[in-house]
């Protein structure tokens, strides 16, 4: 289980690392905070020729918020996002799902582009990029694009993103007042990957109307995916106990999960209605 | 005449492990050793065609690659007599595969290099051109109708039949009441030590002796088997043990590995390295467990237990390894359990499938028949609306009643006294406040339960160990013994013993289980046998040496003592204590002992997500006598931990085609500190009359228990649901399943 | 031989090529030499300090954590070249002058080791975790742990050794 032979580069700042991985060719990666690039390697499931190192990338690594909108960079470790106070209302689930990625050790290496661009479908920060309606900065040597996280994912550990391209930051768009956001997750054992998961951000007026809501679930298909019949049927309601039984249900059966040796497609039906059901439980009482 | 170490919890010298220096396997290097690196393979069953080395063997750094042709045929050959049987050594495995693979991780090639990184890359190369044939994937198709066969040769994938049988049967079933009769299934799972198992080899041109390091738990066995298959004398193969990172029962059987480093080490006449990796560790290390029972049994309106009837089919994997049909033969001796039963009849198979053999884990074969009978009892006593403790009590065999015998089924009991060690176990938990509490939990809307599992646990098989004193000049005893440490501190426990029967200080006494050269004979570290075999050898040995040197002075043995070096008797004469020689101490034991052994579990379920959480989670285990209570704690709470991991979380799953789907840690669930309690463990003392020092086993049996009361308490808490648990482990998953279908 | 710093000049170091490496460990500088791909662990483990173990090579078991500038990573997760520039601290390093660290004790004295395998590892996360929150709670030190596994002894005594070595640390109080 030792990593396949590559080349390797540091780089120090953006325009070189662009300009290193133009050079290297369709067969170079970056590397992050190595928590899923590693594994990878040490199983030889990925076989790069050149690895471009962007950790001293300092430019990459602020969590801002102006004018109520919010951007993280690429590199700012899921640690970080854990520990930042400030990260409440409509960005609690940010920091909800950062606490729940893996263990200690590994949210203290991992970043948010990595996870972003390693695109696992049950991971964490894909999912509350989906529901808070990101749109990702990517940068190459032949310039840069903005990415709606709707169009990002392209399927299990894939993205749009080009040979040579990197996320550079995600950028959130400032939230409606009154609105909050929570994330809750299953997995069967402490720091595992999650069975499924839900994040749910809602915008509510004065009189607990829901404006309009967000629900966006993960493990579920072979990318995050949004839960668009029980959104619709909050929005415009009074979130009471049974508008939000309701919307779980719908957001249940809105999705077709199909199953593997750990979890069958039926049970992940299950939890989403569950967690869903959760998640908007704790979005009443938490007003 | 003693200086007082057995019995107190003597502390163990662990200052290696918190410094970092204990040197295990993969910390032993050897000046120019090579690497080796094995190619195994990707497919379940073929034909192999053609292996194409050629590339492999170009690459930088590569030595030599070797495959089936290069090597002797030979197989690896089964350790007890008593898992042999006519057949068995038509499926022995050979270390690398020849014509036929015959599960995905079968070694068949292995790659040499100069470094362990080129020595992967080359293995990459090797390429082998298998024809794929169809696959046995599961134990209950291996014995059906033009069922695939594993061993075509052999015309069976059926290994051993054990059939095992006491009292009239059918007379006891003609009596019954009520009958219940169900399958359950135990699953694959398996040790997974947190070392990976690893060996370097090295040739001394000049002796001509052979040193492999990295042997645990049997290295006489593992000497004398790499003695035949290598065709060179036992003499010349030293085996070596290094600290080793848990052992379980999975490590130090030889394995193919051990012969392919052992002989490429002659072959090349350089050092071989070979560390297992993780992935590799999955589908290399031996399996456990899977079972499936097809039990009836049998019993009065008030509660007796009158028979039990089961066929089960116990998977053996592709190949039968070292440990024979233990598999199939160590559940048929624990299904009746320490229950007075007046009949029953046991058929137990070993059988073939196209996957990773199976060998045994902390607990074989017990764990899995506690896990059937527990679970049958228990919906007996539902059947019965009975208490289960109180169907247990009214059925344990009494004190009274010991020794108590099944025969001609070779099971008997000789001591202990079982209602009270259950009892015992019941009173520590507070049993009768914990089902208020239940009642109180439930009423608040959780879903709690209560489980249990009494069990009778074999330990101390023989045939023998030996051990060697060797008084030194300077006053210190060196004991040479020939069971191995895996981490379960045998040495401090081993050192109590010799320190008081020899009446010196602890600290004169060293213990040597490192190295084959020192001792002649042994069996090693299975079964729980360390202490009671070895420990009454050493207690035989020093008697020998106390013996010998009162001899010299002429006094009875019980008034002498060694001090500074000297033998001492009451008036003053001295003699030096190097002039005595060295004790010898042999103890054998033809028949296994049983001890008895109770489990009691406290869950919760979310009914929501299928989530079991242990809440409280009790061992009870008489261990005859507690050499080191403290040492002994630790172990049934350790194995304990792994049985709830058993329970709930781990498992190796196969697809259909025989592809493994449990090769990295991650979907290898074992638990964390985040899903274990705090594991309550009682030790009872009921002295074994069956042997001097009075001990018996223990180091498994926290686990035999456990999945038997998690699943018992997983059912209780299910309520009408529950009557479906029958297999584990109790996922989330399955828990939902068995919810969702009412 | 190149140096891992040689990007300054612009060029790649090369797949298969050994490169010099300087690792401060334990405040010692370690002189590596070793490709691209050697990990960490590998590094430290050739270079002389094994106590560092391998339980997996792909982050799952946790028996690899070292501290790199104080704080626990998984040596197996990490190449040696990145670690180059960080102050890394190893079981090796943990007791000071010839006296235990109060974790190395509270392990003793609370049976939180059988085999030992997975110590070193669990003795680093927890140092990396004390220091950086000397005052965390149960349920966070519980939490913590849980990166890491033990099979012969679950972790219950882990835990029960990293809440009495804390203790210790913060001189009694709390
Ligand atoms: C034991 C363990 C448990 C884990 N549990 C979880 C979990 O529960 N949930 C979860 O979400 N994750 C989990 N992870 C993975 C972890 O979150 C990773 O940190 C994350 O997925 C990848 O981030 P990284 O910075 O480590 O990326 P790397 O491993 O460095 O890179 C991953 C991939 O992304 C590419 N990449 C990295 N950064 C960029 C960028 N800025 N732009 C473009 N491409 C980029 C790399 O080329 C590579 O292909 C776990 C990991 C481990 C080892
Ligand atoms: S060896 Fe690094 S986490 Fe297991
Ligand atoms: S002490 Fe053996 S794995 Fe922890």
């Amino acid at each position: 289980m030792k990593p396949p032979p590559f080349a390797y580069r540091r780089a120090s700042s953006l325009e070189e690392a662009l300009r290193l991985a133009a050079e290297a060719g369709e067969d170079a990666k970056f590397i992050a905070g190595g928590q899923s690039l590693m594994p990878l390697l040490a199983l030889r499931l990925s076989r790069p020729s050149h690895l471009v190192d962007i950790n001293r990338l300092q430019e990459l690594g602020g969590v801002h918020q102006e004018n109520g909108a919010l951007r993280v960079g690429a590199l700012v470790r899921h640690a970080t996002l854990e520990r930042s106070p400030d990260l409440d209302g409509p960005w609690q689930a940010l920091r909800e799902a950062a606490a729940l990625i893996g263990h200690y050790p590994i949210r203290l290496r991992g970043t948010f582009g990595g996870s972003l661009a390693h695109a696992d479908p049950a991971a964490e920060l894909p999912v509350v990029s989906t529901a808070l309606q990101a749109t990702f900065i990517a940068r190459s040597a032949s310039g840069e694009r903005e990415i709606p996280v709707s169009e990002f994912f392209a399927g299990p550990l894939m993205t749009v993103l080009e040979p040579g391209e990197l996320v550079v930051e995600a950028r959130f768009p400032a939230p409606s007042p009154g609105t909050r956001s929570v994330f809750e997750e299953f997995s069967p054992r402490a720091g595992d990957f999650a069975f499924a998961a839900a994040a749910v951000v809602l915008a509510a007026d004065d009189g607990g109307r829901v404006r309009n809501a967000h629900i966006a679930l993960g493990g579920v298909a072979a990318i995050p995916v949004r839960a668009h019949e029980a959104e619709a049927a909050l929005e415009g309601e009074v979130l009471t106990g049974s508008a939000a039984q309701e919307a779980a249900r719908l957001a249940a059966a809105g999705c077709d999960p199909s199953g593997d040796a750990h979890a069958s497609g039926a049970y992940r039906k299950e939890l989403v209605a569950t967690l869903v059901g959760r998640a908007l439980s704790r979005l009443r009482e938490e007003r | 005449m003693t200086s007082g170490y057995i019995g107190v919890s003597v502390e163990r010298d662990d200052l290696a492990f918190l410094d970092g220096t204990a040197c295990y396997v993969a910390d032993v290097d050897r000046e120019g050793q090579l690497y080796a690196r094995v190619v195994r393979s990707p497919v379940a069953h073929a034909r192999i065609l053609d292996i194409d080395v050629a590339e492999a063997l170009a690459q930088p750094g590569v030595v030599a690659v070797i495959t089936a042709a290069d090597i002797p045929e030979t197989r690896i050959p089964i350790r007890l007599p008593m898992a042999e049987t006519p057949y068995t050594h038509l499926f022995l495995q050979p270390p690398l595969a020849r014509e036929v693979v015959r599960y995905v991780g079968e070694p068949v090639a292995v790659v040499v290099a100069s470094d362990p990184y080129l020595a992967e890359d080359a293995a990459e190369l090797v390429d082998v051109d298998f024809d794929e044939l169809d696959v046995v994937s599961d134990i209950l198709s291996a014995t059906t109708q033009g069922t695939p066969l594993v061993h075509a040769e052999a015309g069976t994938n059926i290994v051993a039949t054990v059939p095992l049988g006491y009292g009239d049967v059918e007379a006891a079933f003609a009596r019954a009441d009520v009958v219940i009769r169900d399958r359950l299934r135990m699953h694959r799972h398996t040790a997974v030590p947190m070392e990976t198992r690893g060996l370097l080899a090295e040739m001394d041109h000049g002796t001509g002796v052979l040193t492999l390091w990295g042997a645990a738990k049997v290295k006489h066995f593992t000497r004398s088997a790499l003695s035949s298959m290598l065709g060179i004398e036992r003499h010349r193969i030293r085996l070596v043990e290094n600290h080793v990172g848990g052992g379980f029962g999975v490590r130090g059987e030889p394995y193919p590995e051990d012969f392919l480093v052992a002989f490429l080490a002659l072959r090349l006449g350089r050092p071989i390295k070979w560390i297992e990796d993780r992935a590799e560790h999955f589908v290399a290390t031996n399996h456990a467990r899977e079972q499936e029972h097809d039990l009836e049994i049998a019993a009065t309106a008030d509660g007796r237990l009158l028979a039990f009837r089961d066929r089960a089919w116990c998977d053996q994997g592709a190949y039968v390894r070292s440990q024979g049909i233990l598999p199939a033969l160590l559940p048929a001796l624990h299904l009746p359990g320490p229950y007075r039963w007046e009949a029953f009849s046991v058929e137990t198979r070993g059988v073939l499938t196209n996957r990773t053999p199976v060998g045994t884990y902390r607990g074989p074969g017990m764990t899995e028949a506690t896990f059937v009978r527990e679970r049958m009892l228990d919906k007996l006593a539902a059947e019965l609306r009975l208490d289960p403790a109180e169907l247990r009590r009214r059925n344990l065999i009494r004190p009274g009643e010991l020794p108590f015998s099944f025969e001609p089924a070779p099971i008997t009991y000789e001591s202990g006294d079982f209602p009270a060690g259950f009892e015992h176990l019941l009173d520590e938990v507070g049993y009768d406040d914990l089902c208020k509490q239940r009642q109180v939990r439930r009423a608040s809307g959780e879903h709690v339960g209560i489980g249990f599992a009494a069990y009778t646990e074999i330990g101390a098989i023989g045939p023998f160990e030996e051990a060697r004193i060797v008084p030194r000049s300077d006053g210190r005893f060196v004991v040479h013994v020939g069971v191995a440490s895996l981490g379960q501190g045998v040495e401090t426990v081993l050192g109590q013993i010799a320190a008081e029967k020899l009446g010196v200080p602890m600290d004169a006494v060293s213990i040597d289980h490192h190295d084959t050269e020192k001792l002649a004979d042994g069996f090693g570290a299975f079964a729980s046998r360390s202490t009671t075999l070895a420990g009454n050898a050493v207690a035989l040995a020093a008697e020998d040496l106390r013996a010998k040197a009162a001899a010299r002075l002429d006094v009875p043995a019980g008034e002498i003592r060694f001090v500074q070096g000297q033998v001492r008797e009451p008036s003053g004469r001295t003699i030096p204590l190097a002039e005595v020689g060295e004790g010898r101490g042999r103890f054998d034991k033809p028949h296994p002992t049983f001890s008895f052994g109770a489990a009691l579990s406290l869950v919760s379920i979310d009914r929501e997500t299928g989530l079991v959480k242990v809440l409280r989670h009790a061992v009870l285990h008489d261990v005859g006598r507690a050499v080191n209570p403290e040492l002994l704690r630790r172990q049934l709470a350790g194995a304990a931990s792994q049985g709830i991991g058993a329970a709930l979380l781990e498992e190796l799953l196969y697809d259909e085609y025989g592809q493994p789907q449990s090769t990295i840690m991650a979907d290898y669930r074992m638990p964390t500190v985040e899903e274990l309690p705090d594991i309550e463990v009682i030790v009872e003392e009921r002295p074994n009359t069956a042997n001097p020092l009075g001990v018996k086993g223990g180091g498994e049996s926290g686990m035999v228990g456990t999945p038997a009361a998690i699943a018992n308490a997983v059912a209780d808490a299910l309520g009408v649901e529950g009557a479906r648990v029958w297999r584990l482990p109790l996922t989330p998953d399955r828990v939902r399943e068995m919810l969702r279908h009412h | 031989m190149p140096h891992v710093d040689q990007h300054l000049s612009g060029d790649w170091l090369e797949a298969d090529e050994s490169v010099r490496i300087r690792l401060v460990a334990n405040d010692q500088e370690l002189p590596v030499e070793a490709p691209p791909r050697c990990t960490l662990a590998d590094a430290l483990r050739d270079n002389g300090l094994k106590g560092t173990r391998l339980g997996c090579e792909q982050g799952s078991c946790g028996a690899c954590t070292v501290l790199l500038d104080g704080r626990p990573v998984r040596s197996c997760l990490m190449l040696a070249v990145q670690a180059e520039g960080g102050r890394l601290e190893t079981v090796e390093g943990l007791a000071a002058g010839g006296e235990l660290h109060a974790l190395q004790r509270a392990f003793h004295d609370h049976g939180a080791l059988q085999c030992g395998f997975c110590t070193s590892g669990f003795l680093m996360l927890a140092a990396g975790l004390l220091r950086e929150e000397p005052d965390a709670g149960r349920e966070r030190i519980r939490e913590v742990l849980s990166a890491n596994l033990c099979r012969c002894t679950g972790g219950g005594p882990i835990l029960q050794a990293v809440l009495a070595a804390q203790r210790e640390l913060r001189g009694g109080r709390g």
